[in-house]
């Protein structure tokens, strides 16, 4: 790898682009500009000139470029994605149609299409004769002439990439290779996507779907990094770029281009990543984050240290087989409209008011009363300094959106409707959080929760109080700490390959030999990053589950060890009784093994550590209201640039900075430790 | 703070808290009981479900994966409360039952039912149901096909004790473990819903020590009133009327040639929804009888798919309904008439509820889905070992007035998911040929009904024990504002030796191999006149082939 002064991390997202520069040796440099949507490395390559202008962050001194990508996740959204065709075993062609026959909303009678359908209507679907058997076995030959007509009249058509999905080609690869290789040699410039390589597992309708996605992304995701990749060699810059994935390790362009599946939680991961540093310097080893935006909140775990992870997500309500971080979203964020129902309850949300024209206090239109609104009327956000002064704030719009909206009808004072809005948007996403936390089979007591986004601050100590935490930490930088943990990932390689055998009578050469095979894949890819190959560190994994069961575990596996079954075995017996609350000892198999090499990451981004201000620590007093005390109680307002290591308060008091506000509540202290982090804990008592 | 302001008497912001934090609690406990659960069907099938209910026996909130366990406690806990009067419970009792006659669904759905103190008063009760793998009866899984009376069905349990004072009443433990085939499984289920139970009785006493007991037991009678309100207002907006509707299953298994008919009659006035089941068929040999818990379930679904599905539920949504089912018909069927094979029958009662409301609310209701699941079974021995596999297949759903059904997916009352050809394959001699969209099946219209599915299977080894239990085979689903109706089901088993044989929509058969049998279920009505369909949309249907060019003539031509 290059050795650069600086190494940037950018992070786009839908409405602000983050960047972070760490120089070596030296500060972080941060900068937040509005996201170019049409082409989003449009606001990349300006703020790399803005940069060189502000710090003198030369082109050349760039060692690597590390970057956080909505692009896929919005080409699905947007239905965006290239025109694909899909070829599939004879008699199969309707299994990405049919799906598994499974409704998300079981209350709704008229129906829209369950299974993503758009991909690849049926007319662009065709079926290739060709057949093998549950062992691998070649039952019917590839019809060559097949592949060749159905591929040539899909280019005819206007097909701009291709999935293939053969019933087994994950048990033996050999038609769906064959296949490629016919296609390559008459239509080169086709991008293809095989189901073999893709997600070499078995259940056809979920292998077939994360292959169409794959090549529906591909052609956007070649042509968008490609563009990026110009403009920043235009810029003078030949640093790697690098792209986080959504297990939250990064990969070079040239990697990532080709499983472009990889990066639906390009963005999140990366935020996740940044909670895991900002834990680590604050040698907390268990986390709950709590990004709350402005329409909805991601919840996120780090269990010792490590983002908890699924093997299945979720994209545009689509269910896809490909591993993520864990976040989950609650349609629950500063923009949520509360409403009286029919019977005269109040309700929060889920409809936002969003961005546009957003809440009453923005002043661009909007009439409905929001948890902004009341965020204002209680007196937690400075109507001067929201956004650190970008927007100004209207505390009369926001007072009559809440009475006309809400006091009035409920015989209340705004404050009180305003302070009840919060206290029902609370016990949802507290509800939210102790639910996610169940189904990982944690507690949340022990754990401390990690407030992040513009508006993650305000609701932490009420959140924490409902359940149970203790413990609150606030970054020093929780507006772009997505872009710092860009800088903080491992390059991350992972390569999975089907390997179905009993765990009682596992062939140990045989597995050895498999990851071996594996692992020369995951070494390619890394030399690619040209990273040093002896600090490449190696963790296997093995997806095991009891025989007769099928949802798998992700366990760790040691090959080295000196009883590798047995202790894989046990250690699925102990993640067996965390994740599903008991464990019997009956014959569990393997079902696939999985190679991760990582490369580089750090755990503490020192540079995240500023000097104070030096300017004055208190910067006013204010009246705000909290839930359990009567009327308005003064708090003190502080300046979060100005606190030094070491400086500690009590609560009732609200800290001010740019990109964030943080509400502590009576009942909570609040201490700057040597990370720049605000630890918030519950006064004892 | 305030809890005076506001109606009757109560903070609406607290009551809005409570009830987020009721809900939370359902689901935590439904979680629970998921994470613990052992059976495929529960962890799986989501067959289970987790409830809390006030001392008078009504719900407060309910934490569900499946529309078919909507409402279904209520039966059992009002029984539990007639039995075990509230006087006589204490801490850590735990009651159970499965009985249909006495308020369950199906002998596999076992409920267990916690009373909630706090300073030593019930202050609420925690409820939990899960489909057991088996109750014993005259065949493994305990939904025995050919069933004649309920005695065969299984292990009966009418109201009994399950924990006295927090110890497990080992009399009834010994006679469970005694009458069923994987005694260590149910136990261990029977564990994952008392664990359920537990999160329930915990989080409920520590709301109670929050708000005080009298404080949250007023909260529970305001949450209900308001959805009460709720429910009504939306009701009103349908216009007054009785609105009648008839269907038919295909038959009970044993008499194949008998159709079952369901009539419904749904009143909508003034804020209530009375359904009127009167008309129906009497009840039958066959376990496709279905006891009040599924007729209740049905119309608390069609009642909430067709109001707002933002309001809460609890019992304050099921008051404005009320049933009449006459006595001895298929909608309340005397003991000991059998009962396991229910959901098939639910589905039905619930299509007709919904087809009998399409023209009154032809925005909110399609027409009608294929409505059934056809439920198949494979028993066999290979490599000398014995193996059971067996699947649920839908068909096509009705139309909207604005769109396409959709092709070959679950409705109404249950949503399962189907097997996939690799697992079958890997585990079982049996290959899967096909599984592929059925051409013109979805019913003609302006918007078209779904398609159902075909799949074709062949038999690889040895002899098999086949079961088929399909509908619409003999009644198809029904258009709405002149559109067709979808494709009847068809089932057929191309013999080794040539031999064709028609499934008259329920068969057990021995196959051997070579047998091949293709299944064709239903497609979906279709919405407005076929000859309004817009060109653009043909010409696309014929292009996937999902409307033949000899279809298009007939039935979507402009005359």
């Amino acid at each position: 790898m290059k050795l650069g002064r600086f190494e940037i991390g950018v992070d786009i997202g839908g409405t602000f682009t983050d960047i972070v520069c760490r120089e070596r040796g030296g500060a972080l440099h941060v900068l937040k500009v509005p996201t170019t949507r049409d082409d989003p490395s449009q606001a990349v390559i300006k703020s790399i000139a803005e940069l060189a202008e502000r710090w003198g962050v030369d082109a050349d001194g760039i060692g690597r470029f590390a970057h956080g990508t909505t692009v896929a996740t919005n080409a699905v959204l947007e239905r965006k994605g290239a025109r694909i065709g899909v070829l599939t075993t004879a008699g199969f062609r309707d299994v990405l149609e049919i799906g598994r026959q499974l409704r998300t909303d079981v209350y709704r009678v008229i129906l829209d299409p369950q299974a993503p359908v758009f991909l690849a209507p049926r007319r662009y679907r065709r079926e290739i004769p060709e057949r093998l058997d549950a062992s691998g076995t070649v039952l019917t030959a590839l019809d060559e002439a097949a592949v060749v007509k159905a591929a040539d009249e899909l280019v005819q058509e206007g097909v701009e990439a291709l999935a293939i999905s053969f019933l087994f080609s994950f048990r033996n690869p050999v038609h769906e290779r064959r296949a490629a290789e016919l296609i390559r040699k008459r239509h080169p410039a086709l991008a293809l996507s095989l189901s073999h390589e893709v997600d070499p597992a078995f259940r056809e309708y979920e292998r077939t779907v994360i292959t169409a996605f794959d090549a529906y992304l591909k052609p956007r995701v070649d042509t968008y990094l490609a563009r990026l990749g110009k403009g920043l060699a235009k810029a003078g810059i030949d640093a790697p770029l690098q792209v986080m994935q959504s297990r939250g390790g990064l990969a070079i362009a040239e990697v990532a281009r080709q499983r472009p599946v990889r990066l639906f939680l390009s963005g999140p991961a990366a935020g996740v990543i940044g909670g895991q540093i900002v834990g680590a310097s604050a040698a907390t080893d268990d986390l709950i984050t709590i990004d709350v935006g402005g329409t909805s909140a991601d919840i996120a775990l780090i269990s010792r240290r490590k983002p908890m992870l699924r093997s299945e997500g979720v994209i545009g309500g689509y269910a896809v087989r490909v591993a993520m971080v864990d976040v989950t979203t609650l349609g629950a964020g500063g923009g949520s409209i509360a409403h009286l129902d029919a019977s005269g309850g109040l309700r929060v949300g889920p409809h936002s008011a969003g961005s546009e024209p957003g809440p009453a206090c923005y002043g661009r239109g909007g009439e409905n009363a929001t948890v902004t609104d009341a965020s204002v009327v209680l007196g937690y956000l400075d109507p001067d300094f929201f956004a650190g002064g970008r927007l100004r704030l209207e505390p009369a719009k926001a007072t009559e959106a809440i009475d006309t909206k809400v006091a009035k009808q409920l015989n209340m004072t705004t404050a009180e409707a305003a302070l009840g809005i919060h206290r029902v948007l609370n016990a949802q996403m507290a509800e939210g959080i102790r639910l996610v936390s169940v189904r990982q089979g944690i507690d949340p007591r022990t754990y401390a929760l990690v407030p992040l986004g513009g508006a993650g601050g305000i609701h932490a100590t009420a959140l924490a109080r409902e359940l149970g935490i203790r413990r609150i930490i606030v970054p020093r930088l929780p507006g772009v700490l997505s872009a710092a943990g860009l800088l903080a990932a491992p390059i991350e390689h992972e390569i999975t390959a089907e390997f179905a055998t009993p765990i009682a009578t596992f062939d140990l050469a045989a597995l050895r030999e498999k990851l071996g095979e594996i692992d020369r894949r995951a070494a390619a890819l890394m030399a690619a990053e040209k990273a040093d190959a002896d600090k490449v560190t190696i963790s296997y994994f093995a997806d095991v589950c009891y025989i007769g069961q099928s949802y798998n575990l992700e366990i760790p596996l040691h090959p080295d060890d000196a009883d590798p079954a047995g202790r894989l075995y046990r250690d699925f017996l102990e993640a067996h009784d965390r994740i599903y609350g008991h464990s019997v000892e009956i014959p569990a198999k393997i079902v696939g093994v999985r190679t991760v090499h990582r490369a580089g990451g750090s755990e503490i981004l020192d540079e995240m550590r500023f000097a104070a201000s030096g300017g004055p620590t208190e910067i006013g007093q204010r009246k705000i209201m909290v839930a359990g005390e009567p009327g308005f109680v003064s708090a003190t307002v502080y300046d979060r640039n100005a606190l030094p290591e070491g400086f500690s308060f009590a609560g009732p008091a609200i800290i001010q900075q740019s990109d964030t506000t943080t509400l502590v509540e009576p009942g909570w202290s609040c201490m700057v430790d040597g990370a720049g982090n605000l630890i918030v804990t519950r006064q004892e008592g | 703070m305030a809890e005076t302001n506001g109606k009757g008497g109560l903070d609406p912001i607290t009551v809005e808290v409570v009830r987020n934090k009721l809900e939370g609690i359902a689901n935590e406990m439904q979680q629970t009981l998921l994470r613990s659960s052992f059976s495929p069907i529960v962890k799986e099938g989501l067959d289970a479900s987790s409830s809390l209910f006030t001392i008078r026996g009504e719900t407060l909130a309910q934490s569900i994966a499946i529309p078919i366990h909507l409402a279904t406690l209520i039966p059992v806990v009002q029984k539990m409360l007639e039995v075990f009067p509230l006087t006589a419970m204490r801490p850590g009792d735990v009651y159970c039952m499965n009985d249909p006659y006495l308020g369950g669904t199906h002998l596999p759905d076992i409920a267990l039912v916690q009373p909630i103190f706090f300073n030593d008063r019930p202050i609420a009760i925690s409820a939990t149901m899960t489909h057991h793998q088996d109750v014993g009866g005259m065949s493994p899984g305990s939904i025995p096909t050919r069933a004649t009376e309920i005695f065969q069905e299984g292990l009966r349990l009418p109201p009994l004790k399950f924990r006295d004072a927090g110890q497990y009443n080992e009399t009834l433990v010994a006679i469970i473990r005694q009458n069923v085939r994987i005694p260590d499984a149910v136990m261990g289920d029977l564990n994952a819903q008392l664990a359920a139970c537990n999160v329930g009785a915990r989080r409920i006493a520590a709301l109670a020590a929050d708000l005080g007991d009298n404080h949250a037991l007023a909260i529970f009678d305001e949450l209900l009133d308001r959805s009460e309100i709720l429910t009504r207002t939306a009701l009103k907006t349908i216009p007054a009327g009785t609105y009648r509707y008839v269907d038919h299953s295909d038959n009970d298994g044993i008499d194949l040639d008998k159709g079952i008919r369901i009539e419904v009659a749904v009143t909508v006035k003034d804020g209530t929804f009375h359904c009127d089941f009167t008309g129906s068929s009497p009840q039958v040999r066959g376990p496709f009888n279905c006891v009040p818990s599924g007729s209740l379930a049905a119309a608390c679904y069609a009642v909430r798919a067709v109001t707002d599905p933002e309001i809460p539920t609890n019992a304050g949504c099921f008051r404005p309904i009320t049933l009449e089912l006459p006595k001895g018909s298929v909608v309340n069927p005397l003991e000991p008439a059998p009962v396991n094979s229910r959901t098939a029958t639910i589905k039905r009662i619930t299509g007709c509820i919904l087809g009998a409301l399409k023209e009154v609310l032809p925005e909110r209701v399609p027409a009608d889905s294929s409505g059934e699941l056809v439920v198949l079974a494979f028993g066999g021995r290979h490599e000398g070992k014995p193996y059971v596999t067996g699947e649920l297949i839908a068909g096509g759903s009705g139309a909207g007035p604005h769109s396409d059904g959709v092709d070959v997916i679950e409705t109404d009352v249950t949503n399962c998911m189907n097997l996939p050809v690799e697992a079958m394959e890997m585990d079982v001699p049996i290959r899967v040929h096909r599984l592929a969209l059925r051409q013109d099946s979805g019913g003609a219209g302006r918007h078209r009904g779904g398609l159902g599915v075909v799949k074709e299977y062949e038999i690889l080894d040895g002899e098999v024990a086949f079961t088929y239990r399909g509908e619409r085979h003999f009644y198809a689903p029904q258009g709405a504002l002149g559109g067709g109706e979808g494709a009847k089901a068809h089932a057929v088993i191309h013999r080794a030796d040539g031999r064709e044989e028609v499934i008259p929509s329920k068969m057990m058969t021995t196959l051997v191999r070579g047998d091949r049998i293709v299944i064709e279920t239903a497609g979906g009505g279709g919405n407005g006149v076929p000859a309004t369909r817009d060109p653009a949309a043909v010409a696309i249907d014929i292009a996937d082939g999902k409307v033949s060019t000899a279809e298009v003539h007939d039935k979507y031509a402009r005359r």
